[in-house]
Parts: C-alpha cells; structure tokens; sequence
C-alpha cells in the first residue's frame, strides 16, 4: 500500500522542483563545506603567508591580488568564508534554543509569564542592536567570542515572537485540548505536540537569522570590534577604506562583498522558496494563488 | 499586492537619491565662512586637566585655554624661551638654585560661573596652587616626573598628600614662594638645566583653585584658563570648538625672526595684536581617509598624509604633486623630534625577568618593512631613544637588537627556555581601534608568529589605552614620544625607574646603574659630558631591551596657502593664536570648487 505524503514530504519534493532555491542550496552547501574542511584543518590555508609584493594587482597567480603585508586576498576572503558561517551558525544555535523556549512558554500559558517575556523582549528590541553589541563586546572584551554571544543573545528576538504568536493560535486547536483532556502535561504538549507544527516557520526565521549574523559580523569587524587578528569580511573591508580612495585598491573590497552578496542573496533566496513550500497560503508565487 | 511593496520602495529610493544629490549639491557651496580655522584631531581628546596634559592631542586642546610662564619663540629656531605669563625671563641665583619670576600684571582668567561674577587676576599664588596640584598624589597627575625631587619641600607635600585624607594646600612649600602677588620664588633641591622648559609644558599650566573646587570630577571637562581661547562646545568623539576669549590681554605677534621667515611673510603681521582667528573647530577624525578626503575638499585647514595617500600627494623625489600645488596646498617637510617604539611591561613575570626573551622579540620585528608600509620611508630606524638633531644622538651608535633576523630571533627564544616557542604563554598586544593601527597589529602578530611567539591583540580607544598603561595593565604596546623640550633629557627620563606608570617610564623599566646616570645627566650642563653620560644609557638600554625600538619619523604637513603665519614647531605644536586666515582667499577658493 502507498503511503500518503506527509506535509513536510510535499514541500520538500515542491522545493526540490524550484531550480533557483536549489542552486541557492548548493551554494549554501559549499559554504559549509569550505567552513567545515578549514575548521577540521582538512583545508589548511596560509593566511598569514607573504607571497608577494604589497598591492599585487590580481593576476593568475593571486586571482584577487594582495593586500598591504603581500598576503594573497583571494585565500584571506575565502577564510572569511568560515568566520562568516560559524558566526552565523553559532548565533543561530544560542538564539534560536533561548526564542522557541521563551516564545513557547510565553504563547502557550499566557498571563503573567505572557506579560513577563514580553516585556523581557520588547525591552531587548527597544535598545538598538548595533549599541547593545558594542556594549556587549566592551564588556565581554573584543574577539570572535564576543561575537557570538553579543549577536546570540540579541537576535533571540524575532524567533521568540513568531513562536510565541504561533503558540498562541495553536493552544487553542482541537488537538491540543484532546491532549489536555487524555491527560498530557504542557511540556509534553508543547514540545511533543505544538512545536512540530511550528517548525517548518523556525527553521524559515533561522535562516533569515543566519544572514543577518553575518551581515552584523562585518558591520562589526568593521567598525573594529569584531574579529581580531584573522581575515574577516568586515575587516577586508575596513583595511578597503584606507586603499580604495587613496591607492585604488579594489580587490580586496571587491572579494569580500562578492563573497557576502552570494551567500546572503543565497540564503534569501532560499529562505524565500521554503517559506512558499511550507506555507502557501503568504506565497510571493502567484500561481499558487 | 506584494509587488506594490516594491514599486512603493523603488520611488522611495528614487526620491532619496534625488534629496540626497539635492543635498550634497546644497553643502558648503555658496556659504562664506568667516573668521574660523579648521583643524583635524586624529584622536578623541582626554579632558583638560593640564595635571593629566600628557598626550600631545590633550597638550594642542589645553594650551587653546591655559597658559604657562614661559613659551617657544614661534619664529626663532634653534628654540628659544621667551616669557608668556612671566613678564620677563626670570633671574636665576649663582648656585643654580633659586628662580625669581615677576608675573604680568592685568592677567584675568575667563569669566565662569566659578568667580561669582566677579573679575579674577591671576596671581603668584595661582601657580603655586597649580604645582601643589600636580604634586598631589590625589590629583593622579601623570606629570609628578618633572617635579619629583627638585623643589624644596615638595616632596614632603606630595608624602603628606598621600598620608592625610584632604590634602592641606595651605601647607607651605619652602621651595614654592610668592613674596608678593606678582613675584614667585622658586627653589630647587639642586640645580636642573631643564627646569625653565617645564614652564612651557601643560603641566606647569595655570588653573584657578575656585574652579577645581567648583567642578570636582568635572574639572576636567570645565577649562578655566587665561588663555587666548574658551572652550565653547565639546562633542565628545566629534568636535571641540573655542572661542576668542574676549578678556583676553594685549599679546602681540613677534617682531624678530629670521631673513627666511621674513620671506616666507611670517613677519607680515609682527606687532600685531593676538589671537587672529575668532573660532577654532577642531574636528575629530580617527580614521585617516575622512580627514583625508575632508582636507582635498577644503572642509580642513591643514593635514598630514596618510600612508595610503602618500603616492597621491608626493612624488618619488619628495615634492608636491601638481594636482595638489594647482589647489594652492603647501608642502612642509621638517625633521620631528621623536621616537617610536614598542615597549614590554617589566612587570610582567615573564617579559620582565627575560631579556632573551625580549631580544627575541626585536629580532623578530621587521623594521625595514614597517618604514616601508607604515612611514613611506619617511622614517629611520632608531637605534636608541635620542632622535637626530639632539645632543646624544649619534648616527654611528648601532643597537645590536635594532635588526631583523629571524633566525637570532629563535635562538634567543631557545636561550630563554623556550625552543620553538614551546610552553611560552601568549601575550597580550595592546592596541588602538583604527584600522590603521589594526593592521600594524597584524603585522606584528605575524611576525612574533614566524618565530614561535603567540601574540593576541586587544584594541581600545586612545583614552581608554592610556588609562591601561597608566594603570600597568598590559604586557605589550606601542607609543610615540614627541620632545616636550629639545634636550635629550627628555627622553632619557623614559626609562628612568622612579617614572614608572602613572609616570612616562611607560615600560616600567628599572635599572639602578641607568637611574644613577640619569640623576647625573640632570646635573650636567657641558654637552660633550652629556653626550658621553648618554651614550652609556644608551649601552645599557640596548642589551636590557625594554623597548624593540621603532623609528625617528619625518613630518610631512600640508596646509592651504591661505594659512598664515604657520610655522612648524614640534615641540609644542597647536599655536594657533598665531595664525592667520586669509578669508577672502579661502572663500575664494573654495566657491571655484
């Protein structure tokens, strides 16, 4: 006998049909990859390596030509590659825990808890995010560390609404009272029971996340207080302030922002065809309509 | 529905283009500026607590509103003392000992809410209160160096400062005097040749005790001062303005000077009364491409060349470019007194007690390439702290250390007990937070790299840096140190033991055999004496290696031809009650823009 598809099944096999959110995946996918061979050091690049003049124009011998001390750009923006995905991973894994438990338990009991996590995120989401991380990196001291918790517990913000509103409208489904009435406890209910309905939304909000970790990632390391002492995007592009004007030294502002306009315009794209896959109904597909 | 979204937001971003294009088109074009000189801070300034005046960038900001007794000629060089607040240079015993200043009568200090609404003229006992302050260990001043040990009985004040919870100011001081309200009597311990250039540093500056009494903390943010100019708006991290300060006395603009300087019109307004300019604005630029792009707009009066616009503006033989004579920009190139250098915090337990260890370090710095990419070849290593043009300074004197080799470099790693950087911990290298000083930074991580030393890197704001290696917290940082006064003194006394931090020993170092030829330094007044006392300081600072040193560097200013009366003094730069701005000529200029 055949089994019917199950939701998740349908909108996988409707994704895997979207040619762009394919390519858009396996660009994503190569990303992690070169993040993961340069962090199991399977892929050992010489950042710090000399292997020219200082300002080399790109040739074929350094097709991104290098920078001030002679290191080669093209090897530096693709160890950016790693910064990049493991601030947008790690920040992903701190807030998107911290948002599904607040968001659950603030949508699923309600009143004072309700009142109290609100209150907790809207007094978050009021402090400009960009003064709260500059705080954060002063205090917990500058590096890839302060990084990843100034962004995780600041981003939390977005995903605990969603869950939250989410929360709200399912705790109130038939299911979920049947639950009640056979005698399940709330947690069971709401991890068990609600929060595989709410997902395919957290995993959409996720990705969203990723992109906007790695984009605050460079707006960081760019106003120096981001990563030290390694090649990061941001800080090609704050060496690229001093040489664009003065030495007309593109490369390395033009390698760091392809890398970051490929990946972030990757993960929209794909973010976008998941969330048509997932939920049809706030399609940006008119043929759904 | 949704594509409404984007119509809506592409006739947004066309109507912001168009304001914005508007807008730029609007700027600067049409205004007339007026009597105002623009000048770029490459830094956020301190505060103005002349006690607390140590950075060249607070020295500029204090002199605008504080005065001392003595002064450099602006025009006269090599450098000479001429009276400021003194009315004449002062008389000085036969032993050497004691110094008798008259003061200039009719001096007031600025209004400010501190007086009461009453006039205020500074007298002798101002400037006795003022070294008091400095002498009190509560004031925290980074300048007790050039007091410690020379006046009689100031050492008991200081002593006593630290014992008793306020500090008495009433308590007479032998060596601090005022037989009268406008002498003052100074006596010395014994005798000092550098004595009289003190009176020229921010620390010897003049503050009113109403207004330390009046502000507390905010002393520091609360200039009180007689000078040519009162602070009128401070934005922190922007801009700092000052006004003419109209209570200030008749100065007037020197009438002596060389047949150069006649020449180059810097005597067109001798006899002229001081300041020129109502408004200074100094703006604050920590990243060099905005101060750059802002001088080539004519936003800024003058302006050193960063290293990424160095090929921009000179050329190979060291002139200006056309592009940049066609815009009537000056070039000024002048030798600077000063020396740059890494230093080791001898505190540390593990830099302090190793000089292998810190051998391994100079080694291992590159310094031909850091002339090259950092100075534009505008520098020459230093092998020693004295730079060219002081007595001391020797151009055959080799510092062993002074030297890139990396191979020396891991050898006297292993002498130290570390072969291959085994079971060494990693440092802490101190920095600043502009890009410039981040990639010297990583340069430097680099290169201690290459040979086995772990170095990470925390970068702080200027103020915040400061305050570090005030407080000894740090294991390794880099400093320039510009002449307070041309005497190789000046910078021996960095590396004086009794210097040390809040002091400007910065690296902390002690040694007793350079302590007592420093102390023997301070007694000589024969240059070829001094020079041979120097040269043993020398040896012993180099095999010590407190330092990894850096470079003697080479100041290349530019300035707009319609800046006058500029005239580069290194010592004690920021005389702006000098200058003078050709209004006409500027606004002329800048509307053929």
């Amino acid at each position: 006998m055949r089994k019917s598809k199950s939701l998740t099944q349908k909108a996988l096999t409707e994704l895997g049909r979207d040619k762009l959110a394919m390519i858009s995946f396996a660009i994503i996918a190569a990303y992690i990859l070169i993040a993961l061979l340069i962090q199991t050091n399977l892929l050992n690049l010489p950042i710090h390596d000399t292997v020219g003049e200082s300002y080399e124009k790109p040739s074929w011998a350094h097709i991104l030509g290098t920078d001030i001390f002679g290191r080669d750009v093209f090897i530096r923006v693709i160890y950016g590659v790693k910064i990049s995905m493991s601030i947008g991973f790690i920040t992903t894994l701190i807030a998107v825990p911290i948002g599904i438990v607040l968001g659950a338990l603030a949508g699923f009991f309600g009143g004072r808890i309700d009142d109290f996590i609100v209150w907790i995120y809207s007094t978050f989401s009021s402090i400009p995010y960009l003064l709260l991380l500059l705080a954060l990196a002063l205090v917990l001291g500058k590096g890839i560390f302060s990084v990843y918790i100034a962004l995780g517990v600041t981003s939390w913000v977005g995903i605990c609404r969603v869950v939250r509103g989410e929360f709200i409208k399912y705790r109130e489904r038939d299911y979920v009272t049947a639950a009640h009435a056979l005698g399940a406890g709330p947690l069971r209910i709401i991890f068990r029971h609600i929060l595989p309905n709410v997902l395919p939304l957290i995993f959409i909000n996720a990705s969203l996340l990723f992109v906007s970790a790695i984009k605050a990632e460079v707006i960081l390391s760019y106003i120096g207080v981001g990563v030290q002492g390694k090649p990061s995007w941001g800080n090609m592009i704050s060496d690229a302030k001093l040489e664009l004007v003065g030495r007309g030294v593109y490369w390395q502002f033009l390698g760091a922002t392809c890398a970051m306009f490929i990946i972030v315009l990757a993960f929209n794209i794909f973010s976008d065809a998941l969330r048509d896959s997932f939920d049809p109904r706030i399609s940006n597909k008119t043929k759904e309509r | 529905m949704n594509s409404g979204i984007l119509r809506y937001s592409t006739y947004s971003i066309i109507i912001g283009l168009i304001i914005a294009i508007l807008s730029i088109g609007c700027s600067q074009r049409g205004k007339s500026l007026g009597n105002v000189y623009r000048y770029p801070m490459v830094t956020r300034v301190k505060g103005f607590d002349p006690a607390l005046g140590d950075d060249i960038y607070s020295h500029i900001s204090i002199k605008q509103v504080y005065e001392t007794l003595l002064q450099y000629h602006h025009l006269k060089r090599p450098y000479e003392l001429v009276p400021l607040l003194a009315e004449s240079m002062p008389t000085i015993s036969e032993d050497g000992l004691t110094y008798t200043f008259t003061l200039k009568k009719g001096v007031y200090f600025q209004d400010d809410p501190c007086f009461k609404g009453e006039k205020r003229e500074f007298v002798a006992e101002d400037l006795i209160y003022s070294i008091k302050r400095v002498a009190d260990i509560k004031t925290k001043s980074t300048g007790w160096w050039i007091f410690d040990g020379r006046i009689r009985g100031l050492d008991e004040f200081r002593k006593e400062s630290q014992e008793s919870e306020t500090t008495d100011y009433t308590r007479t001081v032998e060596g601090l005097q005022a037989p009268d309200k406008y002498t003052f009597v100074l006596t010395l311990t014994q005798p000092c040749s550098q004595m009289l250039y003190f009176f020229t540093m921010s620390y010897t500056s003049v503050v009113p005790k109403e207004a330390v009494d009046h502000y507390g903390e905010e002393f520091l943010n609360h200039p009180v001062g007689t000078g040519p100019y009162k602070l009128s708006e401070w934005r922190k991290g922007l801009r700092l303005v000052f006004t003419k300060n109209p209570e200030y006395r008749k100065e007037h603009y020197p009438s002596e000077g060389s047949e150069e300087d006649k020449e180059a019109g810097l005597l067109d307004d001798a006899g002229k009364e001081l300041p020129f300019i109502d408004t200074l604005i100094f703006n604050v630029y920590v990243e060099s491409q905005p101060q750059w792009l802002n001088f080539m707009q004519g936003n800024i009066e003058v302006t050193g060349i960063p290293k990424d616009n160095y090929n921009q503006a000179i050329n190979p033989d060291k002139s200006l470019k056309n592009e940049l004579a066609d815009k009537e920009i000056n070039l000024n190139i002048n030798p600077s007194l000063d020396v740059t250098y890494t230093f080791f915090n001898m505190e540390d337990k593990t830099l302090g007690s190793n000089v292998h260890l810190r051998r391994a370090f100079c080694y291992a710095w590159d310094i031909d390439k850091n002339i090259k990419l950092m100075f534009n070849d505008r520098a020459i290593p230093a092998h020693s702290p004295v730079p060219p043009g002081l007595v001391g300074y020797d151009p055959d004197f080799v510092n062993p250390y002074q030297k890139f080799d990396p191979a020396l470099a891991k050898k006297e790693l292993e002498k130290a007990g570390f072969p291959g950087g085994k079971r060494l911990p990693t440092f802490e290298y101190l920095s600043n937070d502009n890009t410039t000083a981040r990639q010297w930074s990583e340069k430097f991580v680099k290169e201690m790299g290459d040979v086995g030393i772990k170095i990470t890197v925390t970068s702080v704001t200027w103020p915040e840096f400061l305050n570090r290696i005030k407080n000894k917290k740090f294991q390794i940082a880099g400093m320039a140190w510009s002449a307070d006064y041309p005497d190789p003194e000046n910078f021996m006394q960095l590396l004086y033991g009794p210097n040390e931090a809040p002091g400007t020993n910065n690296a902390n170092y002690k040694n007793a055999t350079y302590d007592k030829l420093y102390e023997e330094l301070l007694k000589t007044t024969d240059d070829e004496q001094k020079s041979l006392i120097i040269k043993k300081m020398k040896d012993i600072f180099a095999e010590d290696c407190p330092w990894i040193p850096g470079v003697h560097r080479l100041a290349f200013g530019l300035s707009y031809s319609w800046v006058k009366n500029r005239k580069y003094n290194d010592i004690s730069p920021g005389n702006f009650k000098y200058l003078r701005i050709d209004i006409d000529k500027r606004n002329e200029l800048l509307k053929g823009k």
